[in-house]
């Protein structure tokens, strides 16, 4: 029975300091002064960024000042958020752009500052992205200066890329056995650069075949690389003084499904037994399907895209492949055209640039220093 | 009434500016190929702009980029006609001239009919494509179920025998990289599997080691998947990324032309 | 005079040019048997695995979770048992969970088959505070950019056209940086816009279920912290359904049974395959290695390669 009693009296006690206590702490709580609300800067809108004077928190909880809000016209105060007098910062991110708004921290239930009328709005440049403008800058730098010196005369060395050597060699194979040229601009549309570039490649393997009068079909899954391929083969056509060889039928359409695209090419595979077989561009599960069948027919394939996924698949199933960038450089090295060796150039400059970088930053991060990972990082 | 900047913007660039080029074209020769270049330098820079100007009428959801992505869609949209109307063209002169295999070119005209009324019907009497309101399928979606999805399935499996045959044919030790790569195959393909527990599966005193070096190959095929492969990985997805940016960089300055079908200096 | 081929050569020979219809027909067997012998042979987990189930357990009930279909009916072998495991643990944990299909061709049906097999199995769950379905929409990137300012704005209303207002489980959530995960089940480049445009832009975390194929890029995502976990194919699909097993025993009904499919019977076919493909592999490099060794002795003792050319 006594010590019932006595435990009651030390919990009564100790009840009564922790009262004492926070009364004590409460009333001589630091007070936020000077609060300022007005629009983030740097954002697309959508946010209020408030900030006052610090004060010390001392051992206050995290959630110690409570930060109100109220919205024009009815300006009803409601909670938003909670955080500490030492914080000095808070940015609003539910706030709707062009609304009026007003803020208020409390303290202990007590009001301890509020705003002026703020409001949100979008703005001329997204601060979070200045290191991805600068890279680009640094980027373009690199590749118009490049241009420049290949326009200025100067000769520049690309090394060599044995998928595009053999292109010529590929299509007089077809030539000399008298079938066909069968080309594949990938499964994406003409918003890939992938496509893009396939279809730049197509222009040059068009001319060749104007020139040595082989025949050609352009398979497509994608209408507007359809549209876009039979211009280009069009136009390669004319440019070479041939158009009488050019047949409606070259640049065909064939479905929208990848599968049914697949088993469809497939099948003119086997039946007409193309020579020379050019997978280039952007594929995905069909990738293997169509290298393995054009394998199995016998003809000479060159195949080429930048995303790592199919890779393994053209490797292991065709004579060439270009991998990653150097589809994108195919179009320069095909040509020789000096201004579009000097982006390749360009391009393999900033490339240095970002080992450069990269190693640094592992060496520093490796001393536990992460500056380079925060500068770089991009949102 | 409002004015919205970038609905206008976009009138002029991708209509005003075209009509006026096609109409200078018709004089001169020069100006033709002019117009896809300064399009494709005015669509091409829309977006880059948008990415570091967050201004409403450039990349809030109506403005002018996000405009562009659904302009892409309405474009593809009718390409697709033009598509459907080769397709349909090719097959008829297939049928009419009697080419090998001109039966084929029937019946891929026959589905492409029935398959595309049923679609247009179920859009026109608002019973849609999927499932009706008292969960009956609709013509459509029967035909998805018992003819599409079946094809789809199976052709895709045609990758797991193209892939066996590929990899019989491939992974032979003629080199030194030939050979480096039959090793690796062989440990990822022999550690992603309970291989051993399955060879072992006669023998259940020998479980416990099959188990271990499963394990181990387990962890070995996790390290060559999260390093060598990792960091091959990245640097390809780095260099495309750089090549891609590149090749960007030539179409809207309009230096290279190949996707028009213009060779070097038209 | 050069000496006679034995038996074994003469069997190696036919193996350097065995006709790939052998081959294909060692395949179908290899898949087929053991659907009808069933073996049930043991799954190990990998940390990619892991780090998703144990991201998943984080979760505190009424969180809400994002489950996107962008695959299609010819991975759904792989995806299916992702996305069911997903939502099995989530209902499991009274995580609710918002669904979407952004796969063009076939996502939307998937996503409803699944979603109705698994609501099924509790009954308890109510549409619209448990879980939702929004359908689907086109242009997948595009989608992810408006989900990040505003969810209404993506899905204005859910999959049969009620406004998304009406629903408890969307209160609270203005946009996709208020879910706490988003999981996307796979194949192709949809997967990788969650973690360029969603995770990079938004912070929200995101857990990827890739086709096998498409797995070992996202290592490389993985291993830059952008990624919170991974399932690589069924393979990864197994794992976690073996974690789910473990940790939720009464989930055995549905993963010990023979009738259903699910990833961990799916892998005694694969684990069989893989076999047959090394042990081919293995002969076919022993008859290339062997054919090779005799043209030399051939060469060494005078002879001459085929047509009088150098081997």
């Amino acid at each position: 029975m006594r010590w019932a009693t006595r435990f009651r009296l030390l919990a009564v006690l100790s009840a009564l300091a922790g009262s004492a206590a926070w009364a004590a702490t409460s009333s001589s709580a630091p007070v936020p002064a000077n609060l300022v609300a007005r629009d983030n800067p740097g954002d697309s809108g959508g946010a209020i960024l408030l900030t006052w004077t610090p004060a010390d928190s001392g051992s206050l909880p995290s959630d110690s000042i409570h930060i109100f809000r109220a919205e024009a016209p009815a300006f009803e105060w409601k909670q938003l958020a909670a955080t500490t007098p030492s914080a000095g910062r808070y940015v609003d991110q539910t706030a709707a752009a062009g609304h009026v708004y007003r803020y208020e921290l409390r303290s202990g239930g007590i009001s301890a500052a509020v705003s002026e009328p703020a409001s949100s709005r979008d703005n001329w440049f997204r601060n979070e992205r200045a290191n991805s403008l600068i890279a680009t800058i640094i980027f373009l730098i690199a590749v118009l200066g490049s241009i420049a010196m290949a326009r200025s005369g100067k000769p520049l060395f690309i090394r060599k890329i044995a998928g595009l050597n053999a292109v010529d060699e590929a299509i007089g194979r077809a030539t000399e056995t008298g079938k066909k040229v069968l080309y594949v601009p990938g499964i994406q549309s003409m918003d890939d650069i992938q496509t893009v570039a396939s279809v730049s490649v197509l222009g040059h393997v068009a001319r060749a075949t104007a020139r040595y009068g082989t025949d050609l079909d352009v398979a497509n899954r994608d209408p507007l690389t359809f549209a876009s391929a039979r211009e280009t083969v069009r136009s390669a056509y004319l440019a070479e003084g041939r158009p009488d060889l050019y047949r409606e039928e070259m640049v065909n359409y064939v479905t929208y499904d990848q599968f049914a695209f697949v088993a469809a090419v497939s099948a003119r595979m086997v039946r007409e037994r193309p020579a020379t077989i050019f997978l280039i561009g952007h594929f995905f599960a069909e990738s293997l399907i169509l290298a393995e069948t054009g394998q199995s027919v016998g003809a000479i394939q060159i195949a080429g895209q930048a995303d790592p996924t199919q890779l393994p698949f053209f490797v292991a199933t065709c004579d060439y492949t270009l991998i990653g960038e150097e589809l994108f450089a195919a179009s320069a090295y095909l040509s020789r055209e000096p201004v579009l060796l000097g982006s390749i150039r360009g391009q393999d400059i900033f490339k240095a640039l970002c080992l450069i970088v990269g190693i640094v930053g592992i060496v520093m991060a490796s001393f536990g220093n992460n500056w380079v990972a925060q500068v770089l990082l991009t949102r | 009434m409002s004015f919205d900047f970038g609905r206008v913007a976009l009138f002029i660039f991708f209509f005003v500016v075209p009509v006026i080029g096609i109409a200078l074209g018709l004089r001169s020769p020069a100006m033709r190929s002019r117009i896809p270049i300064i399009t494709a330098f005015i669509a091409g820079m829309i977006p880059i702009l948008s990415l570091y100007i967050p201004k409403g009428f450039l990349s809030g959801p109506q403005g002018m980029s996000p405009r562009l992505d659904r302009w892409l869609i309405i474009v593809a949209g009718f390409a697709l006609l033009l598509g459907i109307v080769n397709v349909v063209q090719n097959n008829s002169r297939r049928i009419a001239r009697r080419d090998a295999g001109w039966a084929f070119s029937v019946v891929l005209l026959a589905g492409l009919l029935v398959t595309g009324s049923l679609g247009i019907w179920g859009a026109v009497s608002g019973e849609g494509i999927g499932f009706r309101a008292d969960g009956s399928t609709t013509p459509f979606k029967w035909i998805e179920d018992r003819f599409f999805q079946p094809l789809q399935s199976t052709i895709f499996s045609l990758l797991a025998f193209f892939m066996a045959s590929a990899a019989f044919r491939a992974f032979r030790a003629r080199n030194t990289e030939a050979t480096i790569l039959l090793v690796a195959a062989g440990l990822v393909m022999a550690g992603r599997v309970p291989l051993f527990e399955l060879l072992a599966a006669p023998f259940p005193a020998l479980q416990p080691s099959a188990a271990s070096v499963s394990l181990f190959l387990g962890g070995l095929t996790e390290w060559i998947m999260n390093i060598p492969n990792g960091a091959a990985q990245s640097g390809i997805i780095i260099g495309d990324a750089l090549g891609a940016a590149s090749m960007a960089i030539r179409v809207i300055l309009g230096i290279e032309r190949g996707y028009l079908g213009l060779g070097a200096g038209e | 005079m050069a000496k006679r081929p034995s038996a074994m050569d003469r069997f190696l020979e036919w193996t350097l040019n065995l006709d790939r219809r052998w081959i294909y027909l060692l395949v179908a067997v290899s898949v087929i048997t053991p659907i009808v012998v069933p073996i049930g042979l043991p799954v190990t987990t990998t940390s990619s695995t892991r780090s998703a189930f144990e991201f998943v357990e984080t979760l505190k009930p009424g969180d809400v979770a994002w489950l996107s279909f962008d695959y299609g009916p010819s991975s759904a072998p792989e995806n299916d048992p992702m996305a069911e495991a997903f939502l099995r643990q989530c209902f499991l944990k009274k995580v609710r969970v918002v669904v979407i299909a952004l796969y063009p061709l076939g996502g939307l049906g998937l996503a409803n088959n699944v979603l109705a097999k698994i609501t099924a199995e509790f009954p308890n769950l109510v549409y619209g505070e448990d879980y939702v379905n929004l359908g689907y929409k086109d242009g997948a990137a595009a989608v992810m950019r408006r989900l990040g300012d505003n969810i209404a704005d993506a899905f204005p209303t859910d999959v049969n056209g009620r406004p998304i207002g009406e629903f408890p489980i969307l209160r609270g959530i203005h946009d996709i940086k208020q879910v706490k995960v988003v999981f996307t089940a796979a194949t192709g480049l949809i997967g990788e816009y969650w973690i360029t445009q969603v995770h990079a832009q938004f912070g929200t975390p995101v857990i990827i279920g890739p086709t096998a194929v498409s797995a070992p890029k996202y290592y490389a995502f993985l291993n830059a912290g952008q990624l919170v976990g991974m399932l690589g194919g069924m393979k990864g699909a197994a794992e976690y359904e073996k974690l789910l097993r473990a940790k939720y025993p009464e989930l055995d009904r549905f993963y010990g049974g023979t009738r259903l499919f699910t990833a961990t019977k799916g892998m005694d076919g694969q684990t069989v395959l893989h076999t047959v493909i090394l042990l081919l592999i293995l002969l076919g490099n022993i008859a290339y290695l062997r054919s090779r060794a005799r043209r030399r002795v051939t060469d060494v003792g005078g002879g001459r390669g085929p047509a009088g050319t150098r081997p």
